[in-house]
């Protein structure tokens, strides 16, 4: 295979995904009881990929902390966008480091190790310097939206107003080194230089070839979308812990008493303890380091690391960011909620809530459908919580 | 302190793989390094410089060493100053030996004085250079190689890790006595080192060394014999780490990097060991021990944890102390029945040896806390308990720190037993404390407030004492300022008068209890002085109000708050010693663990 070098764009922080993005960049947040990160990594070392080159910024510690000097055997490389300036600038920073053609990739979408290799297969044997994968999508206005000419790409638009659109992009591209300069001479829109602007530049100049893929291509834009996200994963069993029984996933290293009860799809990460009587899932991940007290009932629900439920707690379509601390009996039911995320207002998700991290709730308080809780808040005994709470707030009854 | 590496069978790439292997053992030494390959002529083909291992390269491009066989060395200093003549290999008078030696050996000036005295001459100050003309000796009297090398090292006391090469002997003779050695296997190169990072990337099948032990490597592969020539029998261990772990990913000195890898050391070190919900710890057949006694032996950081240590065993009913090792090993207190417990991050530290071996002599059980598998101490002791921070490069000991506490933790409750119920809980979110902590420092902040302070003081009580002592440690060995831990109520008693508007205290006061209220008392004595305060809290107290700033840890049990205090103090060093310019993987005159007396 003639590329062997794979760029990861991972410098962005989601803001859509705010409060879980507090801390951390999108790329990771969990899928199911993975960073997103690891997925996406995962499909290039599958793909062939000899060498990675992360682009990373917000919050750039926890990406290097995690992924460290090498994936999988893989050597990993690490380039700082120090000011987000969109994808184009993104790929830019990585220009000292790579000479050769290469892989550029979303770090905060999941995909397949079959789309990767289909584009670079494209690209190897078609002679373009340009492959994008393109895939067919019903909400294609949502995305960056595209028509093919042939098999060329005729057309690229971000997010389009008309829903004429079927095919979108699917944010995998191939390309030969001449890329960065085509980028920098990309003019700036509103001071941001947009890879998409790029590519709609070279579809006019010359040949940029769209491949088609198929299979898993799963993206988050706001909150609740991590909880589709992780069901997609378990659907696939795309986890690394060892497969108890159909659907049930538990690390060596956790612990689950016997008269838990857990009902798959569910996984349980590293270092995890479950208590006697709890009833863990369907479509529940638990991070590293999870503690479910007895007789916690725990639905469609993904708990990141060091997270704490204690007993009598329960808790339905919900997403906690990491080291939160559910007290004794705490309530979260689920969805159907109306969610205002900035200002706009989303009607009939399936949400119970979605906490920061490090939530400190103290014991039987319950919140309302909905709900969006910032990072370092504190909840008395007792309380009802709705809405949206800024971070570091202190709710009391 | 040095690094030894040693390879056979890389062919044509031998000089590349001990270059790379240098690299890697930077750590243990870096004032000068050299090579020493067999080469095909009468003589061992020599480079070797003063100065970093850049050095060294830089004089390779003009001369590079052939051979199929080499070693090399990287050194720190302890027998004359880094100088080119004084860098390792040594060799003998007619340039067919070539020595690399890890170790100090004792009666080096009678053997130099017999050696001159029977025309030897010698071009350095050090002690290792009696040893090839020690095997010049051997071979000039009829012995092969082999046996010439293991005479030359019955001649010497001392304590050693060396490598012998001879000119025509495609083979590497090595021994160790009292210094680290372990060999590593490939499918077809076999190599040595002082440390498994530096053939790590070829290989993860090692064999450890044990004193007294020799060693030849040949392409045959490797055969090791005991003092008598009697072949014995090891076994061949895998290490699981990976080698790229020792990279920096990304980060600009390995102590930051390994400040943020705190929370992934302590999940390590809790990892299958803790139950919340039953409270029960899990340490094997370590909590058997009930010792009724413990005395700790460490040194630096180690013996930071060590006071914590004792700390833990005191509040739990059983009596205990703590000791700097070297002072241990020369003035040993009465022993008792106690459980002698060594707290060693490398398993090497020669200090902490002695002292465990003369604890050994006298009968008493011993227990290595360490950090490396396979380690002298953890072979030595009678029982080891690792605890699995990973490898640490930066000189200045970090995630390692944090580690011991909680290992002594969990050592604590499995021995002594006492009340679990809070400290369970706590331990399990130390990782997510300290990544809490991580993700709202202010310490970069602070770091550039007092960068141009005289001297820093660090003051904390009870558990905090030993992080006051392990913040002024860090401080002086990474931004080479004056820095000062003092236990808190001590201030009044002399201290206090070095505190001046130009000298900030670091205070440590977490909780709201006697000790907190206490230390305060003491904060105000400091603030009368004029005298910034930095005050690392939970902020249950009123010592903000006494405070210049504030380092802010969560609040958690006053055992773990102490982990957390001491991560605030590590990033203030290290930012301060940033902004300074030191070179903060590697101190002046420090070495990651220090293998002589």
């Amino acid at each position: 295979m003639s590329v062997q070098t794979a760029v990861v764009l991972a410098a962005g922080e989601g803001t859509r995904l705010r409060p879980l993005t507090r801390n951390r960049p999108k790329p990771m947040l969990p899928a199911a009881n993975r960073p997103i990160l690891e997925h996406v990594l995962d499909a290039l070392v599958d793909a062939g990929m000899q060498r990675l080159v992360l682009v990373v910024g917000y919050r750039r510690e926890r990406v290097q902390e995690h992924v460290g000097p090498s994936y999988r055997g893989v050597p990993v490389e690490y380039v700082v966008q120090h000011k987000q300036l969109g994808s184009g600038h993104a790929l830019l920073q990585a220009r000292d480091a790579v000479d050769d053609a290469l892989i550029v990739v979303n770090g905060d979408r999941i995909i397949e190790a079959s789309a990767v290799e289909s584009v670079v297969d494209a690209f190897d044997t078609d002679g373009v310097q340009s492959a994008v994968a393109v895939l067919e999508r019903p909400d294609a206005s949502r995305y960056g939206a595209v028509t093919l000419h042939d098999r060329d790409i005729a057309d690229i638009v971000e997010k389009p107003d008309s829903d004429e659109y079927r095919l979108i992009n699917g944010g995998i591209y191939a390309f030969g080194p001449a890329i960065f300069e085509a980028v920098d001479e990309t003019p700036r829109a509103a001071g941001e230089l947009g890879l998409t602007d790029t590519i709609a530049t070279l579809a006019d100049e010359a040949r940029v070839r769209g491949v088609r893929i198929g299979g898993l291509w799963v993206d988050a834009t706001y909150p609740w979308d991590l909880l589709e996200v992780s069901a997609e994963i378990l659907a696939r069993g795309r986890v690394n812990q060892p497969q108890r029984r159909e659907g049930v996933w538990i690390d060596n290293d956790a612990s689950v008493h016997d008269d838990a009860t857990l009902r798959g799809p569910v996984v349980v990460g590293p270092d995890c303890e479950v208590g006697p009587g709890a009833v863990i899932g369907p479509e529940v991940a638990l991070g590293r380091n999870v503690t479910v007290g007895p007789n916690a009932t725990v639905e469609r629900t993904v708990l990141d690391v060091d997270t704490r439920i204690e007993a009598g707690s329960t808790l339905q379509d919900t997403v906690l960011g990491q080291d939160v601390h559910l007290g004794v009996a705490t309530t979260i039911p689920g969805g159907p909620s109306e969610v205002r995320v900035n200002q706009q207002v989303f009607e009939n998700q399936r949400l119970g809530a979605v906490l920061g991290d490090r939530v400190r709730v103290r014991g039987d308080a319950s919140f309302a459908p909905g709900t969006l809780v910032g990072p370092n808040v504190t909840v008395g005994t007792g309380t009802h919580v709705s809405g949206t709470i800024a971070e570091g707030a202190e709710v009391v009854r | 302190m040095c690094g030894i590496i040693g390879c056979v069978g890389r062919d044509g790439e031998t000089l590349e793989t001990l270059v790379h292997g240098l690299s890697k053992l930077e750590y243990r030494g870096y004032d000068s390094a050299g090579v020493a390959l067999t080469g095909d002529g009468e003589t061992v083909e020599i480079s070797k410089k003063a100065g970093e291992l850049d050095d060294l390269r830089a004089a390779l491009e003009e001369y590079a060493p052939a051979g199929e066989v080499g070693i090399g060395h990287t050194r720190w200093s302890t027998h004359g100053p880094p100088t080119d003549e004084n860098a390792h290999p040594h060799q003998d008078c007619t340039g067919r030996v070539a020595v690399v030696h890890n170790g100090i050996i004792e009666n080096y000036q009678a053997l130099r004085d017999e050696l001159a005295t029977s025309g030897h001459t010698f071009r350095s100050d050090t002690d290792t250079e009696v040893l090839p003309h020690l095997v010049e000796e051997g071979l000039d009297s009829g012995l092969d190689p082999d046996a010439a090398v293991r005479q030359a090292l019955t001649r010497v006391d001392g304590s050693y890790a060396v490598a012998v090469v001879v000119a025509g002997v495609d083979a590497v003779f090595a021994a160790r006595n009292d210094s680290p050695l372990v060999l590593g296997e490939d499918d077809d190169a076999v190599y040595l080192a002082s440390d498994v990072p530096a053939f790590r990337d070829f290989t993860d099948r090692v064999v450890y060394l044990a004193d007294g032990e020799f060693a030849r490597l040949d392409g045959e592969g490797w055969t090791v014999t005991n003092i008598d020539g009697e072949t014995v029998e090891k076994t061949v261990d895998t290490v699981d780490w990976d080698p790229e772990e020792a990279g920096k990913s990304g980060y600009d000195h390995f102590m930051l990097k390994e400040i943020h890898e705190q929370p992934r050391a302590l999940r390590q070190c809790l990892r299958g060991r803790v139950e919340e919900l039953g409270g029960n710890i899990e340490v094997g057949d370590l909590g058997d021990l009930s010792p009724t006694g413990v005395q700790f032996v460490a040194c630096g950081t180690s013996y930071h944890a060590a006071l914590y240590g004792a700390q833990l065993f005191q509040q739990a009913g059983i009596p205990a102390q703590a000791f700097l090792a070297s002072e241990y090993a020369s003035s040993p207190p009465p022993i008792g029945d106690a459980l002698v417990i060594g707290v060693t991050q490398s398993g090497e530290t020669a200090d902490t040896l002695s002292a465990l071996r003369e604890a050994d002599k006298r009968g008493a059980r011993t227990l290595a806390v360490t950090n490396t598998v396979g380690s002298t101490a953890a072979r030595e002791c009678d029982h080891v308990f690792y605890i699995r921070a990973g490898p640490e490069i930066g000189v200045a000991a970090t995630k390692t720190f944090a580690s011991q506490l909680a290992a002594l933790n969990l050592l604590v409750l499995a021995m002594a037993g006492g009340n679990a119920r809070d400290i369970v809980p706590a331990l399990r979110d130390l990782p997510g404390d300290v990544q809490a902590l991580l993700d709202d420092s202010n310490a970069e902040a602070i770091a550039e407030v007092y960068e141009d302070s005289s001297a820093y003081f660090f003051i904390g009580r009870g558990y905090h004492y030993p992080v006051a002592l392990e913040g002024a440690l860090k401080m002086k060995e990474i931004s080479y300022k004056h820095a000062e831990g003092f236990a808190a109520g001590e201030l009044k008693h002399g201290p206090l008068a070095l505190v001046t508007e130009e000298t900030p205290v670091f205070a440590v006061v977490t909780g709201d209890g006697e000790s907190a209220r206490k230390t305060i008392g003491n904060v105000k004595e400091v603030e009368a002085r004029n005298a910034p305060v930095v005050a690392v809290t939970d902020g249950a107290s009123e010592v903000e109000r006494y405070a210049d700033h504030v380092l802010r840890v969560p609040e958690t049990h006053p055992r773990a708050a102490s982990v957390l205090a001491n991560v605030q103090l590590q990033l203030v060093s290290y930012h301060v010693a940033k902004r300074l310019g030191r070179s903060i993987d590697k101190p002046r005159n420090l070495a990651k663990s220090v293998t002589v007396e």
